[in-house]
């Protein structure tokens, strides 16, 4: 009998167990490469890695500009919100920074003092990470980064100096909470720049 | 966050983790599909061409699915830029038994063990039955990685069982 007879039209299905090719395929033993072949692969994914780099390099201008704006428009408000405190009826609703939603709310105005604990927990969890890593960092960024959190810094404590006096201020409150999370935008940031390991 | 998953954000050592865990099996398949000579190069082709796709890992299959699947595609790719075109390793069908004939008056009178008989289908016969006997893929799957239909993925798989099975009694 051929084969063609023997396996006929069927023969396009799973294989049984006493036909010569199931047992060959169960012997059929696997090799491994004569030589590793990791380096050869690894040259060749460093052509990937170059955009990564000029991506990261990119956020410096930026996070150096939002800054720099950061200081200006932050001083001159704050200025403006302690010396013209906004008369009842054109104050604005609050509007709550993303992820600072546990605020204490007294009389639809949320207290500056809201979640404080979380934004410092948050805050000395990336200052560590950032001490821990700043050594995989350009001088120069560190530089820049340090700078621009302390134009943050300065523009936080003056948005609580001046909420000592005004706490219902609805324009501090949301000055505050929006420095705040520039912030943490910027620690977010420098952070993720220092574990890349760009500069 | 898992090797794959740190792979994805740009760590070559998380990659270098999977290639480790997974190379074997991209390596088998390489050689099983275009022979010993073309594995090295294939294997390392495949795992480029995985660190670029990353991103388009959804997680909807197992990494292992997916990273495969890839693995297939790319050596297919290669049969056919090395001119194997479709239409003349499916539309031929015959061409499989033919071929294999050919070679074993010259080639098979020495011990032959399976990797060696699969090394004289053609291309296409070769990766139907690879694909199908050994990996596991059902004949809709594979028709849809070559472009024909399931019938032409059956027909191929019955003559390149014929022939091996020739091939491995005659080395009994």
């Amino acid at each position: 009998m051929t084969d063609q007879g023997q396996f006929g039209e069927r023969d396009h299905e799973p294989l049984g167990a006493d036909d010569i090719l199931s047992q060959a395929i169960e012997q059929c033993r696997d090799e491994m490469p004569a030589q590793d072949l990791w380096p050869a692969v690894s040259a060749r994914l460093e052509i990937k890695s170059a955009p990564r780099r000029s991506q990261i390099s990119l956020t410096l201008p930026q996070l150096a500009l939002a800054a720099s704006l950061l200081m200006a428009v932050a001083s001159g408000l704050t200025w403006l919100a302690s010396r013209q405190p906004l008369a009842p009826a054109e104050a604005q609703p609050m509007v709550v920074a993303q992820g600072e939603s546990a605020g204490e709310v007294e009389g639809g105005i949320v207290n500056a003092n809201f979640a404080d604990a979380q934004f410092n927990a948050a805050v000395i969890d990336l200052e560590q990470i950032l001490r821990d890593e700043r050594d995989r960092l350009d001088p120069r960024t560190v530089l820049v980064i340090e700078r621009n959190l302390k134009t943050i810094d300065l523009a936080i404590q003056e948005a609580r100096m001046a909420l000592n006096d005004d706490p219902a201020n609805a324009y501090l409150n949301s000055h505050l909470a929006d420095a705040r999370r520039r912030k943490l935008d910027l620690l977010r940031h420098a952070t993720t720049l220092a574990s890349a390991g760009g500069n | 966050m898992d090797d794959v998953a740190l792979a994805t954000e740009g760590d070559a050592a998380a990659f270098e983790r999977v290639y480790r865990a997974h190379m074997p099996r991209i390596f088998n398949l390489a050689r099983r599909m275009a022979g010993p000579d073309a594995a090295d190069e294939l294997t390392q082709d495949v795992f480029v061409r995985a660190w670029q796709k990353l991103a388009l890992f959804r997680g909807e299959s197992s990494f292992s699915t997916w990273l495969h699947r890839l693995a297939v595609n790319v050596i297919i790719e290669r049969f056919r830029t090395l001119g194997t075109a479709r239409e003349r390793f499916l539309a031929d069908s015959e061409a499989v038994l033919e071929i294999a004939h050919a070679r074993r008056t010259k080639h098979l009178d020495l011990s032959m063990d399976l990797q060696v008989a699969i090394e004289q289908l053609p291309h296409g016969a070769r990766t139907v039955f690879v694909l199908h006997d050994v990996e596991g893929y059902k004949h809709a799957e594979i028709g849809d990685i070559l472009g024909v239909s399931a019938g032409t993925s059956k027909s191929q798989l019955h003559r390149a069982r014929q022939t091996l099975r020739g091939l491995l009694r005659k080395e009994v």
